[in-house]
Order: structure tokens, then C-alpha cells, then sequence
């Protein structure tokens, strides 16, 4: 139903805004690299926004970390709907390799609603593209989704459920 | 002047308040002094002996020593010395006199070593929380060795960053933390009186991830590199290499010559990788996006080489303790030629036509001004120092992997603009290139790991540092128990170039704010990846534009 809504929501051009919440700036290079030529997403539509009130769909880069919270809520709620949230990278799609330090509260889908997971670290420009596609119905996926469980031993943690393109 | 007589000359003139020193090869030089006597060595090393300030870190000692280790890192690039000076502060009383009225640079640092070891700089000028967010409890301190690394206290509602008030009739624009031409989180308050900037606040350290405890408490010495890559995804080769070379000084682990020459031409691979992207970024944030799609479609060839050489675009894993992992087989080196040369033709092209183009020079000459003394006052390094007339460049002051057999240029340019760091950077990526072709002609056969059989021993440190593509980045590595080291503390170039950034946005105009900052290819995620919290320098020196212009001849103009 939720790709129905998409393929109706979303049929010409996707404009995203694209928020580092915390990356080694590994997922957002590639992110850009998709923006340019020998990429170019903009054949498909896809067009960078330079403001949240302007895009349909937010990617993320990144885990989570605590002193990003707030502007992260707030960032998504400046965006209207119907939206898509994108989680990339292996940081945004369930916390990568600072999962369980400190500062770091999670993956994109501890604090937003996370529509799309593309793993990777960085994912290759291919890969991000192959995943905006499959979000506008434009390809399938691949292979088959699993689910996996990463749990952790903090008291308040919650299971999380990571649905991949690829794994 | 080696380590061991700048020892001495410092031991003669401090007499009984230097406890001792030791040295490592003639270019390391660790002193020991009492608390009391910091700030007169501090300000001796920086104003006497002409040292640059790197950074401080504190250890916790408490388990071996029932104190905390307190330590100021200084470089004489002239006699091409790292210097570390430490003092040992009790843990009943954890406070040390602050060095930054003397020497700014260590504003931020201190207050990262209060906010992460819990040691109180008296007397600074700006004590307000730096690296963990705002809701983090007062009192406790993730560096130290009884704060788990997975320690997660319960979130704070309606906290908000300690601010600077703006001056009198100024208003405030805010920019961030999310921003279209910041790639990454950061939050700076712009103080403006119409289009003139008069001052600035920054609040950074959003993008804090701890790396420095999970090296300390969790990985081990060869998983560190790993990590160590991940502290920036476009300059993270630097990091890797730069921690593998103090674990191996400290340990005494002889690196075989051909890996030292892979590490260099990785290292110059990936300053390509960077100015390339720089320049398009630059090109982007200025609202001329031909430069961003050039430059990208150039660099894209050289991300594939990466790939045929390492199995990945970025993040390479290349490097472990005692060599690298991956040779460049000589099948490749006609490949790799091919492609860099192909970069530097284009580059040449560009380079030619950028300084010919006026709507790019009117942006950049006479904006975004840093004066040597400032650029020295706070630690400027690499491009953004060298952009100001400060000839420093580790390559050459403190040759590294095969840096003492090929040769560097120091590109240098004094007119202390935006124009002027974009020119360094024009310059150093042809310098790049010239150095993989000498670096591939002269490349030695042989193995590209050290044997290390056995475990590395505890107790020993070791400095080292690389020229980033940013500047220079500083890895120093006290071994420990557990195969893992006790401490490693890493300053990335940014953390010094961005103190550079209020004092540098005042007498601009509003619209010269994004591309000011840009110049200093700032890299949060390097500058943030041990804590967490808000930033500021403490004293903005205020012009007034008759005076900004005196100074600098008509900013402005073409």
C-alpha cells in the first residue's frame, strides 16, 4: 500500500534534503557524487533542496548522536508531507561501528520513522542510486529482505528491526 | 638543535621544576614538570623557543599513579621536534592552571579535557562546555577509566547551548545546524549590523562519537586503524597512518621501505581525492556549480583507481600496525599514471582559468582575512596556515613514510584570503601528483609488513603526525595492558583551523560568511570524534570597517 502511495505520491521528480547527523562524511561525499556527472541523478528527477520545507524525501548519513537529537526532530517535522525517510550508510541503518559508545543514541530509525535502509560503508554511488529507484518503484529489489536483530545489553534498548535492500 | 639539547636547555633554565625528560630519536622530546611551573614552560616553549601549539589531552592515571596526566604537545618545525609536556594533577584535586591567556590555541582543548577527563583549567577565559551535548550530567567523564564506553544517561528535556550575547545593536543570524552548504552539523550564531559581520558564536561537536574511548577500552591495536579511518570519510587514510606510526615508534617496529612508500602515495592519492572535492564544494557554496560539476567529474577516475588499488572507494583499510595490508602490484602503475596525469592536464586547465574568472576572484580576494598572528595565535595548520604566510608543512618539517625521499614544495602564499588558500590548494594538488610519479620511480621491492611476533609493550608513547590534506593531524599513543593502547589522542587539523573562524568572519559581509568558512575545507566529523559540546573563542577582536580597511587595503576590490 505504502509503495502505492509512493508511485502516487512521487511520480515525476523527487526533491530530497540530505542531513549528516553525526557521518564521517564517508556517505555524504558519495551522496554528491551522485549529483554529478557521471551519476547524475537529476536525470531522474532527483534534485538536492537546500531546505527542509522544500523536499520530499530526507536522507540520512550517520548514527545518531545525543547532541543532534532535538534539531534532528525538528528538522523532520519540517518536512512535509507525504514524505520518505532514506537511512544511508551502515551508521544511519542501525548505528555502525559506534553503535553502542556514549554519545551515540542509534540508528536513524531510533528517532525518525525510516522508510528505505541502503548499507554500505560508504554505500557506492550505484548502490544509492539503486536505492532512491526501488523507493519510486522504478527497479526491484534485488534479493530477497531478511530481517535481523541487533540487541544490545543497555536496559532501555529496544531490539531493532533492520530490514536490508541486500542482505 | 636536537630533543635531547632542547632538553637540557629547558632542564638548565627550569632547574628543579622539571622532574625529568626523556627523548626518542632526536625528534621526540617528553618533559616532566610540576603543576605549578606549567604556564611559564608553556609560555617559554611558545614564546621563546618559537614553538606552535598542538593540543592538550589528559589521561587518567589514577589506577597506576592516583593522578591525572595533564599534557601540552608543542612542534619545533624549525628544529623539527614534537615536544610533550607533561604534569601530573592529583585526582583529590583535579584542577591545572590554564594556559590559554598565554597561548589561545589551547582554548578548546582544555575545555575538551575538562568535559571528557573532569581536570578544571583555572584562570580560562572561557569555561563554557565544549565536546558533550547539552544534556549530558556534570559529572561525569567519559575518558575516565571507570565510565563505560556504553554508558547512557537517561536524555534532558529543553536544554540549550550556553551562548555568547551579541553585541550591543547587533542582530543574530543562526546558520545550522543543518545547512545546505555545511556538509555536516555544526551551529554557528553570526552577529551582524546590517551586512557587516561583527561577530560570531560557534557550537560544534555534533557529531561526537567517542572514538577516543572506544580505542582505549574496547578495540584492540590493530582494529584501531579501522576506527581510525572512520574518524573522516574523506581524509580518513591520514588518521589510520598517522596512528599506525606512532604505534610502531613506540613499540620500535621497523616499517619495511615499500610500505612506506604505498602509505605515501596513498596519502598523496587521497590529497587529490580532497582538493578535487574542495574546489568543487568551494565552487558550489559560491553558487557556481560548473566548478562542482568539473572537478567531480575529474575526481571520479581517481575513486576507481582507489578501488582497483584497494578494494574500496574511500575507507581504504590499508593500513595495521607494522606495514599495510595491500601492495600496489606494478600491473597497476601504468593505470595509475594514466589517471593522475590525466588530472593534473585538466587541473592545469582549471587552475588557469579559475584566477582568470572574475566573479570567482571577486568572491574570494579580500574576503575571509586571517592574519599570520592570529593563524599562529590559535594553530593554524596546513592550507589555512600556509594561506597566511606561515610556511609550515609536516612533509618537510617532519618528514615522515617516504617524505625524506621526494621531494615537497611548501606552497605559500601571504595575501591571507580565501584567494589565497584556494591558490595553496591549486598549487599542492599539481605538488601531489609530481610526488606519486617520484614516489612510483623510486619504489623499493621487497616485503610490505613488518614481522611483529611479539606482543607490544606497555608504558611506552610515541608522537607522530601527518599532513593532511586539511593540515596537519597529530596522533599520540601511550601503550597499554591488553593489547590495546592505554591512551591515544588525536587532533585533527580542523579542531585549529575552526578556532581560526570568528576572529576571520568579522568585517565581512554576510554573504562572504559560507565561503569563508568553506576555505578551510572544515571537517567536523575529524574535529569531533572524541566528545562532545558547544565552542567558542572567548575574545573577538572587533574592527570597525575604517580600521579593517586600513589594515587590509580594500577588501572587496577587484
Amino acid at each position: 500500500m505504502f509503495k502505492k502511495l509512493c508511485e502516487k505520491s512521487f511520480p515525476k521528480s523527487l526533491w530530497v534534503y540530505h542531513c549528516n547527523v553525526g557521518a564521517c562524511n564517508g556517505c555524504d561525499i558519495e551522496v554528491i557524487d551522485v549529483l554529478t556527472p557521471y551519476y547524475d541523478a537529476e536525470r531522474f528527477g532527483i534534485k538536492l533542496v537546500a531546505s527542509p520545507r522544500h523536499a520530499d524525501v530526507l536522507l540520512v548519513c550517520g548514527p545518531v548522536t545525543r547532541q543532534v537529537v532535538p534539531a534532528l526532530k525538528r528538522l523532520y517535522e519540517a518536512v512535509p508531507d507525504p514524505k520518505l525517510v532514506i537511512a544511508i550508510g551502515s551508521c544511519a541503518v542501525g548505528g555502525g561501528i559506534w553503535f553502542d559508545s556514549y554519545n551515540i543514541v542509534g540508528g536513524a530509525d531510533t528517532i525518525l520513522p525510516v522508510d528505505y535502509y541502503i548499507p554500505g560503508c560508504p554505500p557506492r554511488p550505484e548502490a544509492i542510486l539503486h536505492g532512491v529507484a526501488v523507493a519510486l518503484g522504478l527497479a526491484e529489489k534485488e534479493i530477497e529482505s531478511v530481517h535481523l536483530k541487533q540487541l544490545l545489553d543497555r536496559p532501555e534498548s529496544v531490539p531493532v528491526e533492520v530490514e536490508s535492500l541486500y542482505s | 638543535m636536537n630533543a635531547q639539547q632542547l632538553g637540557e636547555n629547558i632542564k638548565q633554565r627550569f632547574a628543579a621544576k622539571v622532574i625529568d625528560f626523556e627523548t626518542l630519536g632526536s625528534d621526540q622530546l617528553y618533559v616532566t614538570i610540576t603543576p605549578d611551573s606549567l604556564v611559564e614552560v608553556a609560555e617559554h616553549l611558545y614564546q621563546d623557543q618559537g614553538c606552535r601549539y598542538v593540543i592538550n589531552g589528559g589521561t587518567d592515571r589514577r589506577q597506576q599513579r592516583d593522578a591525572f596526566l595533564i599534557t601540552h604537545f608543542f612542534a619545533q618545525d624549525e628544529e623539527k621536534i614534537y615536544i610533550a609536556v607533561h604534569t601530573e594533577v592529583g585526582a583529590d584535586d583535579p584542577q591545572v592552571d590554564s594556559i590559554t591567556p598565554v597561548i589561545p590555541a589551547a582554548n578548546w582543548s582544555e575545555r575538551e579535557t575538562r568535559d571528557m577527563v573532569g581536570v578544571v583549567p583555572v584562570g580560562h577565559p572561557d569555561p563554557r562546555r565544549l565536546v558533550l551535548s547539552d544534556d549530558w550530567p556534570e559529572d561525569l567523564y567519559p575518558l575516565r577509566y571507570d565510565v563505560a564506553h556504553d554508558v547512557h544517561p537517561p536524555p534532558a528535556e529543553g536544554v540549550a547551548p550556553e551562548r555568547l550575547e551579541p553585541p550591543e545593536g547587533a542582530s543574530v543570524v543562526p546558520i545550522g545546524p543543518f545547512f545546505p552548504v555545511l556538509e555536516e552539523p555544526a551551529y554557528f550564531r553570526v552577529f551582524v549590523e546590517g551586512e557587516q559581520v561583527v561577530g560570531a558564536d560557534y557550537r560544534g561537536f555534533y557529531s561526537h562519537r567517542g572514538i577516543e574511548k572506544l580505542g582505549c577500552s574496547v578495540l584492540t591495536y590493530n582494529q584501531v586503524p579501522f576506527i581510525a579511518e572512520r574518524i573522516c570519510g574523506i581524509c580518513g587514510y591520514v588518521h589510520s597512518c598517522s596512528y599506525c606510526q606512532a604505534a610502531e615508534r613506540a613499540a620500535g617496529i621497523e616499517v619495511p621501505d615499500r610500505a612506506e612508500y604505498i602509505r605515501t602515495i596513498m596519502l598523496e592519492l587521497e590529497r587529490l581525492e580532497s582538493h578535487t572535492l574542495w574546489l568543487g564544494i568551494a565552487g558550489h557554496i559560491i553558487g557556481f556549480d560548473t566548478v562542482l560539476m568539473q572537478t567531480w567529474r575529474m575526481r571520479e577516475p581517481l575513486m576507481w583507481l582507489c578501488e582497483q588499488i584497494t578494494g574500496n572507494r574511500k575507507t581504504y583499510g590499508m593500513n595495521l600496525v607494522g606495514g599495510v595490508r595491500r601492495d600496489i602490484k606494478p600491473e597497476i602503475y601504468g593505470d595509475l599514471r594514466g589517471v593522475i596525469d590525466k588530472i593534473g592536464d585538466e587541473w592545469a586547465e582549471l587552475a588557469e582559468a579559475i584566477p582568470g574568472d572574475s566573479t570567482l576572484m571577486a568572491r574570494l580576494q579580500g574576503t575571509g582575512i586571517l592574519t599570520p598572528e592570529v593563524a599562529r595565535a590559535r594553530g593554524a595548520a596546513g592550507p589555512t596556515a600556509r594561506g597566511s604566510g606561515l610556511a609550515i608543512d609536516v612533509r618537510v618539517d617532519h618528514p615522515y613514510a617516504a617524505y625524506d625521499r621526494v621531494e615537497v614544495n611548501k606552497c605559500v602564499y601571504d595575501s591571507c584570503d580565501n584567494r589565497a588558500r584556494a591558490r595553496v590548494r591549486l598549487g599542492g594538488t599539481i605538488d601531489s601528483i609530481n610526488i606519486i610519479h617520484q614516489a612510483l620511480d623510486d619504489m623499493p621491492d621487497g616485503p610490505i609488513m613488518a614481522e611483529i611476533d611479539e606482543e607490544l609493550p606497555a608504558g611506552r608513547q610515541a608522537m607522530s603526525a601527518v599532513e593532511a590534506p586539511r593540515g596537519e593531524v597529530f596522533h599520540w599513543v601511550l601503550t597499554g595492558a591488553e593489547n590495546r593502547p592505554e591512551r591515544w589522542r588525536v587532533r585533527a587539523p580542523t579542531y585549529a583551523n575552526l578556532q581560526c573562524v570568528p576572529p576571520m568572519l568579522v568585517g565581512n559581509a554576510l554573504a562572504d560568511v559560507p565561503i569563508s568558512i568553506g576555505s578551510y575545507d572544515p571537517c567536523f566529523s575529524c574535529t569531533e570524534r572524541m566528545e562532545v559540546v558547544d565552542v567558542n573563542s572567548g575574545q573577538v577582536r572587533v574592527y570597525t570597517e575604517e580600521q579593517f580597511r586600513a589594515e587590509y587595503d580594500q577588501p572587496g576590490a577587484k
